[in-house]
């Protein structure tokens, strides 16, 4: 199977590409492999203290009293960090500065660090928390998004919208309702999403030092080192220019650390005053209480549609239950709608969303962020469509596919679109047409399809600068060294840049080294989120390359008689392309370029093309461009026990050109495998009763899936370049996450004949399903009720095809309603 | 709790570990594969100064085959048991419950009498060695006793073991002719979880195939392992047909106690119940009975 041996490829790939396309050995793979790498829980430095923070015990309580006098005196204990000595509030989003690196008024989750203690070691550190006094006024605990909306007071936070709503968005582009008196049919879904959190092996560690010339170090396993350079500055109270954040290689992220965390800011002041380098390495217990992982979300989705399955009109509405604090959420709040007009051809299509505050762990972005839950919605609703037009799912979806270059009704900028080819080899590959609705009870096929972004358009705090900056060093050895802020973690960020380095200056990977990640050293590159990494690094690397390749072909032209535009880089030589004998190797053409102009350098840097929505809040959404993903899962669904076994999948991603096609295969794997999880089991759930505490914050309770749940995986790599990417790649990290959910639970209901219209699909759902189904009840599990929240009227927004201009319509201000 | 505030003593004799927990008592605990007790210490589920370690003590360690049945030292590893040639010819439904349990690591780690004498409901081997008639050993200095498995569990982690005893042997009687037996779990994933609930049957037939004798025993549904009297009297003195399964099952059903938990609701988790017995039933009648599946 092609999933064995290397995807099965389909497109232009590699024509004329000596490196990129090809399959090759990341560049840190040697190192991992034997133990070499250094992550950030194994920098030892000496005279280096520990840090342990104390933690909220209570969901939600005004603190009365901290005594921390029996702490100070513990021997082996160095200072001790209370929330008064760094009160400045922060968060990843200008509009969300609701954190502070320790409480200084109340908790508001089970978790929340409200002191922390820097000790010779860690056990002294560990036993020091014990020796805290902490007096609590319990207030109220809100569990839910239901709470969350019949409770105003208390609020967990003195901002947001009213009581503990945080953030209400409406936008509609076109008119829904012309758009629904046009269906033929309308219907509405009510799906929920259970929150999940990023499970990374690693566990999040930081290594903190000072120096007295009043510098600070910081080596934290962050997949954002510029935005937590900012924060640093923001919350130590210093100039960014005397800080060095130092990004090491991640065991895992998937969005989890992404956010600036609490700790990472702690140590940093503890290292300050104490003189001496601090270490925190969180425990698998504080790494879910961290989270930043999937967000509840339930959702309403109204869709008109005519008997050909064409779609006029979507009203898509989402609850999100954020957790303690903003983060991302508002990012998140927006990617549960904006990307669903990117598939099928949508010509009104409205949105409201909403996020309320609960005393649990902040939600954020997690692998897909906010755009599987509505994925998930969408593509459960579109099967729904095509039974009720007995149409086959596939076939009505390959007739209502966007058009490439194109602009959607909420103005997102289509490029290059595969889903039709995408589709074709799914159905190919699983015998789609022998198999669905044609298979004995207990087994089934579902299909379902995705898009997503390849790098947000815009950065998370609004500034003109480049998203992506790298620089290249070349000297007489003929090495070539890559400086790029981008952040390894895991995914192949610096292999790219040494693909792509060693694609123009034709030379091998081999021959760069890849420095990143060092706010001190590489130039600013916004970090290892919304799948932006290879696009835009790859563009700023592109232009670096081809800068020093100009001025070597100079100097070379100069050599040896030839006009610039004849020279040929490539098997590390430079030569004339008409006599191929004629020329150099690549060390002699750098020493020549270094002769002639001096020392080499050179720099490069990606902006991405501005967003065509010009309203409030267009920025969320548009990207470069777009990446593809059908997939089709096969499951066998025991109708005793209710439980869901996928045996194998078959995924086709259209990234465009693959840089190395084995990465993509990577991460088109490591998508089904996460979705897998997602859509069977993963659950952050918290106890029910007024405690809000954590289910099972441990690898035995929090069931995700082991080598032996996981299924086959046939992949197929659709390849046509895209003009936005490097040598024409578009993402892969996130996108083939997206279908894997929606695509087993329409298998699920291909096999047993019921709807499960939330995830994760437990054995318990799908048996009361299929018991309610044999009494002759609706044969469905899922939520029934969608709570009421008075939206404010929506921004207005003329669609491309009504001839709007990006604009909203202007009109009297909007009065929110409570 | 740190671990570190723990003083580990390793005893090299059964006299040597009841003078050490005789010492420290009640701030001690015995220390076997220490797959459970480590993390309920470093969860703060229990906490404890000391620790006696038995794993020095090769006596209690390997199987027997005895006159009348097995003799299975208590510091015997269920990937151990799995692998014993007289287990697996004589006692091939033990295999059912050690195959299925935790993960390859766990199961090379974690002891047969650490499983028993933990007393955690959800525990995998109770079910069906109790099924099978075995009983423990429990070893002090005043002397042995031998309690039926049947009698040994009190509540959830609570036994009929004293704090001066150690449980030392696992005896299981080898099944009469026509006797098969068979152990059936339900978990959330196929390694590393927790039983959602667990069955054990076992029947013996007369000839003519009518059953003499039907015990069966219900896992991580009750706050012990259950045996359910009434499942094996429906069977009693018939054949153990359709009908017979399925009032066994339905008794069973009936006699679990199962919680709402983190693994499953309490309405789901009897259900699966009536599902294992059925099928426990089904595999143990083709053991004794010699049919093909």
């Amino acid at each position: 199977m092609a999933g064995r041996n290397g995807p099965a490829r389909d497109g232009s790939s590699g024509k004329g590409l000596r490196v990129v396309g090809r399959p090759a050995v990341k560049v840190d793979a040697y190192s991992k492999c034997i133990g070499q790498t250094k992550f950030a829980d194994d920098i030892t430095l000496p005279r280096m203290l520990y840090t342990k923070m104390l933690r909220s015990t209570v969901p939600h309580a005004r603190i009365v009293r901290i005594d921390t006098s029996k702490v100070k005196n513990y021997p082996g204990v160095k200072a001790v960090l209370l929330g008064k000595d760094l009160p400045t509030r922060y968060g990843i989003m200008p509009v969300s500065q609701d954190e502070q690196v320790l409480a200084t008024d109340k908790v508001r989750m089970v978790g929340d660090p409200i002191a922390a203690v820097a000790a010779v070691d860690e056990d002294v550190a560990t036993e020091a928390l014990d020796l805290f006094e902490v007096e609590y006024e319990l207030l109220p605990a809100i569990a839910s998004i239901q709470e969350a909306l019949d409770v105003s007071e208390p609020r967990i936070h003195e901002y947001g919208e009213y009581g503990n709503v945080h953030r209400r968005i409406a936008y509609e582009f076109g008119n829904v309702e012309e758009g629904f008196a046009e269906a033929d049919f309308v219907r509405e879904d009510i799906t929920f999403y259970e929150g999940s959190t990023h499970l990374p092996l690693e566990q999040h560690a930081s290594v903190a030092q000072y120096s007295h010339d009043g510098k600070v170090t910081l080596w934290s396993s962050t997949q954002n080192p510029h935005y937590l350079h900012r924060v640093l500055a923001k919350v130590l109270d210093i100039p960014a220019s005397h800080i060095r954040v130092i990004g090491t290689p991640c065991g895992g992220g998937f969005g989890g650390k992404c956010d600036p965390f609490n700790h990472e800011v702690a140590v940093c002041k503890l290292a300050m005053m104490t003189g001496r380098p601090v270490k925190i390495c969180l425990t698998r217990e504080e790494v879910f209480y961290c989270h930043r992982g999937r967000h509840p979300v339930l959702m309403a989705t109204k869709t008109g549609y005519k008997k050909d399955g064409s779609i006029t009109a979507m009203h898509h509405r989402t609850f999100l239950d954020g957790g303690a604090y903003g983060g991302h959420g508002i990012a998140s709040t927006y990617y549960t709608g904006v990307l669903q007009t990117t598939t099928y051809k949508m010509p009104h299509y409205k949105f409201d969303g909403v996020r309320v505050f609960t005393n649990k762990a902040p939600c954020g972005p997690k692998r897909g962020h906010g755009t599987p839950q509505p994925r998930f919605a969408q593509e459960v609703q579109m099967d729904k469509i095509a039974e009720h037009l007995g149409l086959d799912p596939a076939e009505m979806r390959q007739q209502q596919l966007v058009e490439p270059n194109s602009l959607t009704a909420n103005w997102l900028p289509i490029g290059t679109i595969n889903l039709g080819r995408c589709i074709d080899k799914v159905v190919e590959g699983s015998r789609w047409k022998e198999r669905f609705r044609k298979m004995p009870y207990g087994k089934g096929l579902g299909l379902a399809c995705s898009a997503y972004m390849t790098g947000a358009g815009t950065a998370i705090y609004w500034n003109p600068m480049p998203h992506s900056g790298v620089q290249l060093k070349l000297d007489r050895s003929g090495g070539v060294c890559v400086f790029c802020g981008s952040t390894e973690i895991g995914q192949g960020s610096e292999s790219v840049l040494a693909y792509i380095v060693a694609e123009v200056l034709g030379i091998e990977p081999i021959d760069i080294r890849v420095v990143n990640a060092d706010t001190d050293l590489t130039p600013v590159d916004l970090g290892s989120y919304s799948s932006r990494v290879t696009l835009m690094t790859g563009n700023a690397a592109i232009e670096a390359a081809e800068r020093a390749k100009e001025i070597i072909a100079r100097a070379v032209a100069e050599k040896l008689e030839v006009p610039e535009d004849r020279l040929e880089f490539a098997d590390r030589r430079v030569f004339d392309l008409e006599d191929p004998e004629k020329g150099m190797s690549f060390v002699e053409a750098v020493q020549l370029a270094e002769a002639k102009f001096g020392t080499l350098g050179t720099t490069g840097s990606y902006t991405p093309p501005k967003t065509p929505g010009k309203f409030k809040g267009s920025a969320a959404g548009p990207s470069p461009t777009y990446s593809y993903c059908a997939a089709v899962a096969e499951v066998e669904v025991n109708p005793e026990t209710g439980i869901v076994v996928v045996p194998r999948m078959w995924l086709a991603h259209d990234g465009g050109q693959s840089i190395n096609p084995v990465l993509v295969m990577g991460q088109v794997e490591g998508s089904v495998y996460m979705g897998l999880g997602e859509a069977l089991m993963e659950e952050m759930t918290y106890r029910g009763n007024r405690n809000v505490v954590h289910k099972f914050p441990s690898f035995l309770e929090y069931k995700s899936p082991t080598t032996l749940e996981m299924c086959d995986v046939i992949s197929y790599l659709i390849e046509e370049p895209d003009p936005a990417g490097p040598f024409g790649a578009k993402e892969a990290g996130q996108g083939p996450l997206l279908p894997v959910p929606p695509a087993i639970a329409n298998a699920v209901y291909d096999a047993v004949g019921v709807r499960i219209d939330e995830v994760p699909i437990t054995p318990d759902k799908v048996l009361k399903a299929i018991r309610a189904k044999a009494k002759g009840q609706e044969g469905r599990y899922g939520p029934a009720v969608f709570p009421h929240c008075a939206m404010p009227a929506p921004i207005l927004v003329p669609t491309p095809q009504q001839g709007g201009d990006g604009r909203a319509v202007v009109r009297e201000p909007a009065i929110a309603q409570r | 709790m740190l671990l570190t505030d723990i003083e580990l003593h390793e005893a090299a004799t059964l006299e040597q570990a009841s003078e050490l927990m005789g010492r420290y008592a009640p701030d001690v605990r015995l220390l076997a594969g220490g797959t459970d007790l480590l993390v309920d210490l470093r969860t703060g589920r229990f906490s404890t100064c000391h620790l006696v370690s038995i794993n020095r003590i090769g006596a209690l360690r390997g199987i027997a085959a005895t006159d009348k049945g097995v003799r299975i030292g208590t510091l015997t590893t269920p990937n151990q048991m799995a692998s014993s040639p007289i287990i697996r010819e004589q006692f091939a439904a033990v295999l059912d419950a050690t195959r299925d349990m935790a993960a390859p690591q766990i199961r090379n780690m974690a002891t047969v009498g650490g499983n028993i004498a933990c007393g955690v409901p959800s525990g995998d081997l109770p079910p069906i060695l109790m099924v099978m008639n075995a009983s423990v050993i429990l070893w002090s200095l005043s002397g042995e006793r031998e309690v039926p498995l049947d009698r040994f569990f009190l509540g959830p982690r609570q036994t009929v073991r004293r704090t001066d005893e150690i449980l030392t042997q696992i005896f299981v009687p080898y099944p009469p002719r026509r006797c098969g037996a068979a152990y059936e779990r339900f978990a959330l994933r196929e390694a590393n979880a927790c039983a959602v609930a667990g069955v054990a049957a076992s029947l013996l037939f007369e000839e003519h195939n009518i059953v003499r004798d039907a015990r069966i025993c219900l896992g991580a549904v009750a706050p012990t392992p259950k045996l359910v009297k009434l499942a094996g009297t429906l069977l009693l003195g018939k054949a153990a047909d359709e009908q017979a399964i399925s009032q066994a099952a339905e008794a069973a059903m009936e006699a679990s106690e199962p919680i709402s938990d983190i693994r499953g609701s309490a309405d789901y988790r009897r259900e699966v119940v009536g599902i294992l017995t059925r099928r426990a039933l089904l595999r143990a009648r083709q053991r004794a009975l010699g049919e093909n599946s």
